[in-house]
């Protein structure tokens, strides 16, 4: 089934209204005005490839091909920060840097094993900007690991400005695909009150 | 047999498994006492990596998850600290975030540093089994004191669902 933009913005619609409605009782971090983006991203990523990514996954998993009732299940069970499949390969977690060196070792192991498919593990800026990462991607690039990294770039960790708190950015290297967007939603939540 | 005999037991038996591999710092190059219990096998099975503990502890779990047995060998408990958001927040929780789709089968080596002959000081010396003990909770952890002990539990350790723990001595490559 091919996904569009519209469907993406309908399912996040969705979450959060489920999100208000008290039906979530954990976090939920919501994306908006990155679809295209991933949209385009997803086109090189094959159903066989692993695909590593945040807290904030929902678009990342229904473009890999988990199935969208699935996907919903798992975020009113309170699993939006963890979202995981086996059929596709997708894990993800609510720890900064966490998934990258996990990552790593799954592409290691595709490459000894002589593998055909690829990793494919995506970073906030912040993340990006961590000595994890820069171990990772250094080892990764030396050893010629099928692993692509994507960099999303809102600037912000949480509500912390990455620029200002780093005092700049790093040039991001031509093998990381790098995209810049702007959420409408905030860091959690939907941005209205909800009573428990 | 004496302890470190029933370790290099031990790693010779796991080295037969087709989807084992060693991996760290002084697997294939000498430079601790673990290197002595794994210079007997085959170097494909070594994988000698830089100094990155959290990465190797990552890199681990992902290679677990991909089908590999790692035995993940860090020299020293003291060392072993640096990897502990991967082995706390993740390896160690992989199974509840994932409702037991991930069971990621890594054997983690690490050895209480020895003090006799040579003392190596507080911070090559620290012996933090209880509080990893308190702290993992799918992760299972298992202090080899007697060498009778050894070989039955990495053969545990191989044969369960899941992560192991496996902490060694340093004194008792010497004195058991």
């Amino acid at each position: 089934m091919s996904i569009d933009k519209q469907y993406l913005i309908d399912f996040e619609t969705e979450v959060k209204e489920r999100y208000e409605a008290g039906e979530i009782k954990a976090p939920v971090h919501l994306a908006s005005n990155n679809e295209d983006e991933l949209i385009e991203i997803f086109k090189g990523v094959d159903k066989d490839d692993w695909v590593f990514c945040s807290w904030r996954n929902h678009y990342h998993a229904l473009l890999h091909g988990i199935p969208r009732e699935k996907l919903m299940n798992l975020i009113v069970r309170g699993k939006s920060m963890s979202v995981y499949s086996k059929e596709p390969n997708f894990y993800s977690s609510s720890i900064v840097g966490g998934i990258i060196p996990i990552a790593l070792g799954v592409a290691k192991s595709i490459k000894m094993k002589g593998g055909k498919n690829k990793v494919w593990c995506f970073v906030g800026d912040m993340t990006f900007e961590s000595g994890i990462f820069h171990e990772s991607y250094k080892y990764a690039k030396n050893f010629d690991l099928p692993l692509q990294f994507v960099v999303e770039d809102n600037n912000l960790s949480t509500n912390t400005p990455v620029d200002e708190t780093w005092g700049g950015k790093q040039e991001v290297p031509s093998d990381i695909i790098y995209y810049k967007y702007k959420s409408d939603y905030p860091h959690h939540g939907t941005g209205n009150w909800v009573l428990f | 047999m004496k302890y470190k005999d029933e370790i290099i037991r031990s790693m010779e038996w796991l080295s037969e498994k087709d989807n084992t591999i060693f991996l760290g710092q002084s697997v294939s190059y000498s430079g601790n006492a673990i290197y002595n219990t794994l210079n007997t096998l085959p170097e494909e099975k070594r994988l000698e990596l830089p100094v990155f503990e959290e990465i190797q502890m990552g890199m681990s779990t992902g290679m677990a998850m991909d089908g590999l047995v790692p035995i993940s060998c860090f020299p020293r408990f003291d060392f072993f600290m640096r990897c502990m958001d991967a082995l706390v927040n993740h390896l160690d929780k992989m199974q509840n975030m994932t409702e037991f789709t991930y069971r990621p089968k890594v054997i983690m080596r690490t050895s209480i540093g020895s003090t006799n002959p040579l003392n190596g000081g507080i911070q090559h010396t620290q012996d933090h089994t209880e509080a990893f003990k308190l702290m993992l909770k799918e992760v299972k952890v298992v202090l080899l004191d007697e060498p009778e002990d050894i070989f039955k539990e990495f053969e545990r350790a191989y044969n369960r669902q899941g992560s192991t723990l496996l902490i060694e001595h340093g004194d008792h490559y010497n004195d058991k």
